[in-house]
């Protein structure tokens, strides 16, 4: 733990120190580049969200990208439709906790295996909005909200308090599941219900009900993932949107050890490097073939990983049933 | 047991980001396939790369060709959507083994499939959209474009447009299809030429490829790489490249001030959500294309190698207003000396 940590704090030191030093040599793009790793990296840190919440109770969602692609579908066409984006935003939400619901019951109820399930949702999410999908429409979408005083600060203006306000949410939610997981009643239940659900349940809590309740709750959060991608972020909708966005918040959620910061730390490094990615090309500072220039953001991550992973262990209980009396 | 699931999980994970999950095909039927391969019977197949047909792009266009050329040649026609790449072979057989008359292929990624079908099929007629043909087979014809003359034309109007003098181009795809790169070169060049004539000093075009595992096909890359320009000033962008192209198109229309160029259609009419931004698009004429050689199979007059379809700048629609008449004059006189070959566009083949 002690080595991690210490790694933690360097990295973040290093991070910290070139940042400085490139804002110095040119404010602009590096302001742009960090600004936009919030933008690459936000969607998929809510996507890991929903892995963390689903998981830590002890169901494993592979239907993230099913979620994402379902809701951002959804959460486009009421808001084309009604020409509201607020209603948008909600329906895709409510798509999400759908999507969470329908897992809830394969996994819960119906005892089905939990890989099994959720790539029924990504196979059901995929066919569906494919098939209900009309082109040429088009929605209002959110309008970025400049928070007055702090969106005046030189860099930290931009990257933070220049966004949309699905930005602002999405981060707050962030902060309040790692709040909600560590520090209340219900993270404590969520975490023993996932680590070994047979003694939650002596000690009273109801492992099908907070189970149900989870995977619903983190459909929402997939739902404003997808609300954010097609109703702040792209404002379109595509068949195959998502393109995969579900499974890379997969790999980052084991990245960030099942913890709300520490996948928002991954995805927002994630989203740094991808960026980073860009700008090399946009600056065109040496000339090398892009398909390397494009393999950094997952090259980094893997070696980023191997040094600081160390033993990462997923929650004891997940992907088991649970059958009271058996257990 | 939980360490295997999770290690399950993530290979699952990690395969499953390779693949595009699709649906089924789909299919439309004009008539009854059934009676191909019967005498006096015309019937024109389409199989898609694994973009959609109605991907307000490339797969739509030769669609539409292909509809045009055949119900004029008074056959029917039918597609196959793709899934993946691995399905071209056999969605070819598809129809081969319906003993159709014609099929269209669209894209570059299917030339080799194609290549190997019209060797295996040798009365069978062969269209390949935008794949240049290296071969001496009678019976399969490549469609090619100058995509360099249509990137070039679009980044000289981008090059008088420009107020901030920085102007980019965002590929959905990687620079190593040519038809991609030749629309990315072409238009750094056209803003140097445009440059040029005007005696301003404008900086070189930047440009980006895509070459993640969706090539094409992540509108949400394009959307975001296309706010990275804008938010450092970047304010003519030629956003090319399917889905990922129109990302970037509806991404840049929400910003004031900002102009976009649409790649292969005239994008105006297909995709709203960039009206706000949306000036000219680098225009294949695809449909034009498939239907000419469509028309000339049926005619007889059908030969191999490969046909060069025409190219052009669409019209301005809305934002006429926002082209000076003398600029709107400036590119057709200039696209008209890059068709004819006089302006070369200093791009290599």
């Amino acid at each position: 733990m002690t080595k991690f940590l210490s790694f933690k704090s360097i990295l973040t030191f290093i991070l910290i120190a070139i940042t400085g030093f490139l804002y110095s040599k040119d404010g602009v793009i590096t302001t742009s580049v960090v600004a936009t790793a919030l933008i690459f990296g936000l969607p998929l840190a809510l996507a890991a969200m929903v892995g963390i919440m689903c998981e830590r109770t002890g169901i494993v969602n592979i239907g993230i990208e099913g979620t994402l692609l379902f809701s951002s579908f959804i959460g486009f066409f009421v808001a084309s439709s009604t020409n509201n984006g607020v209603f948008g935003i909600f329906s895709a939400i409510t798509a999400g906790v759908v999507t969470g619901l329908f897992l809830a019951f394969m996994s819960i109820s119906w005892k089905m295996d939990q890989i099994i399930a959720g790539t029924i949702i990504n196979i059901l999410a995929t066919g569906l909005t494919s098939f209900l999908y009309t082109q040429g429409r088009m929605a209002p979408t959110t309008t970025p909200i400049d928070i007055p005083f702090f969106s005046s600060i030189p860099f930290f203006g931009q990257v933070l308090f220049m966004h949309g306000p699905l930005v602002y949410f999405g981060l707050v939610v962030i902060f309040a599941l790692y709040v909600a997981l560590y520090h209340t009643s219900w993270g404590l239940r969520s975490r023993a219900v996932g680590e070994h659900p047979g003694s939650a349940d002596t000690a009273g809590v109801s492992v099908f009900r907070l189970r149900y309740l989870n995977v619903a709750l983190a459909g929402a959060v997939g739902g404003l993932a997808g609300a954010y991608l097609s109703l702040e972020l792209v404002g379109s909708w595509d068949r195959g949107f998502t393109a995969g966005k579900g499974f890379t918040a997969l790999a980052l959620m084991i990245f960030g050890r099942w913890n709300p910061m520490g996948a928002l730390a991954a995805a927002m490094f994630f989203g740094l490097t991808q960026a980073i990615t860009n700008q090399l090309m946009f600056s065109d500072v040496a000339h090398i073939p892009e398909q390397f220039v494009n393999m950094l953001p997952y090259v980094l991550t893997i070696v980023v990983l191997a040094i600081s992973a160390g033993k990462v262990r997923p929650p004891a209980a997940e992907g088991l049933q649970y059958e009271k009396e058996k257990a | 047991m939980n360490k295997r699931i999770t290690a399950g999980a993530a290979a699952f994970a990690l395969a499953a980001l390779g693949f595009a999950l699709s649906p089924a095909s789909a299919a439309v039927k004009t008539a009854d396939e059934s009676s191909c391969g019967t005498a006096g019977a015309f019937c024109v197949g389409v199989v898609t790369d694994t973009g959609k047909v109605d991907d307000k792009s490339f797969n739509q266009a030769a669609w539409e060709g292909a509809k045009a050329g055949a119900s004029k040649a008074g056959g029917f026609s039918k597609y196959i959507e793709s899934l993946d790449s691995k399905d071209y072979a056999a969605n070819i057989d598809l129809f081969a083994s319906k003993k159709y008359n014609v099929i269209v292929t669209v894209g570059f990624l299917m030339a080799d499939a194609t290549v190997a079908a019209a060797a295996k099929y040798p009365d069978i007629k062969f269209i390949g959209v935008d794949q240049f043909n290296g071969t001496t087979a009678a019976n399969f014809s490549g469609l090619i474009f100058d995509e360099d003359k249509g990137g070039f034309i679009v980044g000289y109007l981008a090059g008088y447009l420009t107020k901030s003098g920085k102007t980019a181009a965002i590929a959905g795809g990687p620079s190593t299809i040519p038809p991609v790169r030749k629309y990315i070169e072409g238009f750094a060049n056209g803003v140097a030429y445009a440059a040029k004539e005007q005696k301003k000093k404008l900086a070189k075009a930047s440009t980006v490829y895509y070459t993640g595992a969706n090539a094409f096909n992540d509108p949400v890359w394009g959307a975001t790489t296309a706010k990275q320009y804008l938010s450092q000033g970047y304010d003519v962008i030629f956003a090319a490249g399917g889905r990922t192209g129109n990302g970037g198109l509806a991404a840049i229309a929400k910003k004031k001030g900002a102009f976009c160029i649409g790649v292969d259609l005239d994008q105006w009419l297909t995709l709203p959500e960039a009206h706000g931004c949306l000036v000219t698009s680098a225009e294949k004429r695809l449909v034009a294309g498939v239907s000419s050689l469509v028309g000339q199979i049926k005619g007889g007059t059908f030969k191999g190698g490969n046909f060069v379809g025409t190219v052009g700048a669409s019209p301005y629609h809305d934002l006429a207003s926002k082209v000076p008449a003398a600029v709107q004059k400036k590119v057709s006189a200039t696209l008209k000396k890059l068709i004819d070959g006089s302006l070369p566009t200093g791009v290599k083949q």
